[in-house]
């Protein structure tokens, strides 16, 4: 589904990711662990198409097609969606209105008809309840005085009404509190399948009791430094990075 | 469109001598007009310019309910005086969407009056409009409000100016003045508010501001699929709504929502 090869990216004339590689296949899930400052948000940023940064170097397909050749909306019809670590606030629009537009412009480029105002309200109704999200927030600006814990699970309403086929998920875990933490990856399980795959980008193993890894990688300076199984969440958890940190200045 | 907005309102044209009861009326105003609104009554009025310079003078007599739709979509040059006597309201919006100069002044003339503005003004292309707003306090214990917000894109010039003037006798007064705007490309937009206070009991407060679009926004709606194009547009709409529509007169919100995608579609 997504093939990273030798990614590069800078930000000014700043390296952050200095070769990536990364295979993500449909049904699985993959963990994206490390330090501050490793570079894990702006990989983030540069799948999702984020003009900031300048991909200097390497490949990404996703689908088969060249996803650094298409612009941020086009990757998102596509099926990729990325959750934010700190989503937006806009005043003034609806959550229910910028949805509607959302889902209909990703109906629109697969070539089917807009859904009409009683088929929307229904899928409205339904994917609100996969994260608890009060019904009443859909009709408030988007983000707009939502708490912390409103916001991270507004972010899952919205992967849920978009139904990407690759879910990138930015810390979405930080700032929660028990409760929300545990809504907000129930939410994220209940959407997995056998045909869509999930990048979470988390500082905790928390997170992962819930949406639990088939792979969890760990990104140091650039690079993706190592890659075991969810035993190495655990691990990591314990022990912190040195151990891992300093085989690799060994090399 | 203005003729959309007339049905909707089931609007009757002004009597003669310009003395309107309750219910809504159209002033479709070229040319100098005197209206009245009586005692206690309730009325709404939609005012629409035409391709000329016009004065309107309105009377909003003891206890009575003014509420005022202002479009503007020609080249025109409008004045409009409201003036409150005690106890009186006039709740007023205004959209402005075409190379004009508006001017509204307000007088609360007799005690707990009350003014509320909510204006906009979205200008494209090479389209300069100036909307000046002057709130006059000469009684005590009176309150306004006035919100304009501006969008410039193109080459379009725009400039508002707003002045609160609280007469020496006009103690408690109660005054909120807010000038927001954002420029895309090119655009210029001025803003002049001013205050002038000579009571001693008041409490007015004032703000202005000029900014460009949200990049985050936008990278937030495009990351959801929304094309470059309807994120700037939902993002303006979404800027300029609540002004106009949450004091606009229930039941034309679409047409002005209408009559200002028009406008946006040329951003």
């Amino acid at each position: 589904m997504l093939k990273v090869e030798n990614l590069h990216a800078t930000v000014g004339d700043k390296e952050i990711l200095k070769g990536i590689n990364l295979e993500v296949k449909a049904g699985e899930v993959h963990a994206i662990m490390g330090p501050n400052g490793s570079g894990k948000s702006t990989l983030a940023s540069v799948l999702a198409g984020n003009e900031k940064f300048t991909v200097t170097e390497g490949k990404v397909e996703f689908e088969g097609e060249n996803l650094l050749e298409l612009p941020i909306e086009e990757r998102s019809r596509k099926g990729l969606f990325l959750g934010f670590q700190y989503p937006v606030e806009i005043p003034g629009v609806t959550m229910a209105n910028f949805m509607k537009i959302a889902v209909n412009e990703q109906r629109k480029s697969r070539g089917l008809e807009p859904l009409t105002a009683a088929e929307y309200l229904k899928m409205m109704r339904e994917k609100s309840a996969i994260v608890e999200l009060d019904a009443k927030l859909t009709s408030r600006a988007v983000n707009e005085g939502f708490s912390g814990g409103e916001k991270k699970k507004n972010e899952i309403f919205q992967m849920a009404m978009l139904d990407p086929k690759l879910a990138i998920l930015d810390e979405t875990d930080s700032g929660l509190d028990i409760d929300a933490l545990r809504i907000v990856a129930t939410g994220v399980t209940r959407l997995k399948r056998e045909d869509n795959a999930t990048v979470v980008i988390t500082h905790y193993q928390r997170l992962l009791d819930y949406i639990v890894p088939d792979y969890v990688h760990v990104l140091y300076k650039g690079r993706i430094i190592y890659t075991g199984d969810k035993t190495l969440a655990l691990k990591l958890e314990k022990e912190g990075y040195d151990w891992l940190i300093n085989d690799y200045k060994e090399e | 469109m203005t003729e959309r907005l007339k049905e909707l309102l089931a609007t009757r044209a002004l009597p003669h001598d310009g003395i309107i009861g309750a219910g809504s009326w159209c002033a479709e105003v070229c040319g100098d007009s005197d209206i009245t609104v009586r005692e206690g009554v309730a009325a709404q009025l939609l005012i629409v310019d035409g391709d000329c310079t016009a004065e309107v003078n309105i009377d909003v007599e003891r206890g009575g309910e003014l509420r005022i739709l202002h479009v503007v979509s020609h080249r025109s040059a409008v004045n409009v005086a409201v003036a409150m006597a005690e106890g009186a309201k006039c709740i007023m919006s205004q959209l402005v969407v075409s190379p004009s100069d508006t001017r509204v002044v307000a007088s609360l003339m007799g005690r707990d009056a009350q003014f509320d503005f909510g204006g906009a003004f979205v200008l494209t292309d090479d389209d300069a409009a100036s909307v000046a707003v002057d709130v006059n306090h000469i009684s005590s214990d009176c309150v306004s409000r006035t919100v304009v917000k501006g969008v410039a894109s193109g080459e379009s010039h725009g400039s508002f100016s707003g002045l609160v003037y609280v007469a020496p006798d006009a103690q408690r007064t109660n005054s909120e003045q807010l000038s927001r705007n954002i420029t895309i490309g090119n655009a210029h937009i001025e803003t002049l508010p001013q205050l002038e206070i000579y009571a001693d009991d008041v409490k007015c407060s004032h703000g202005a501001t000029v900014g460009q679009m949200d990049a985050d926004a936008i990278l937030y709606m495009r990351q959801r699929g929304l094309s470059l194009t309807t994120a700037k547009r939902l993002q303006i709409e979404g800027f300029v709504d609540d002004v106009v529509l949450h004091l606009s007169i229930a039941g034309v919100e679409d047409v002005l929502m209408e009559l200002m995608a028009e406008k946006l579609n040329r951003l």
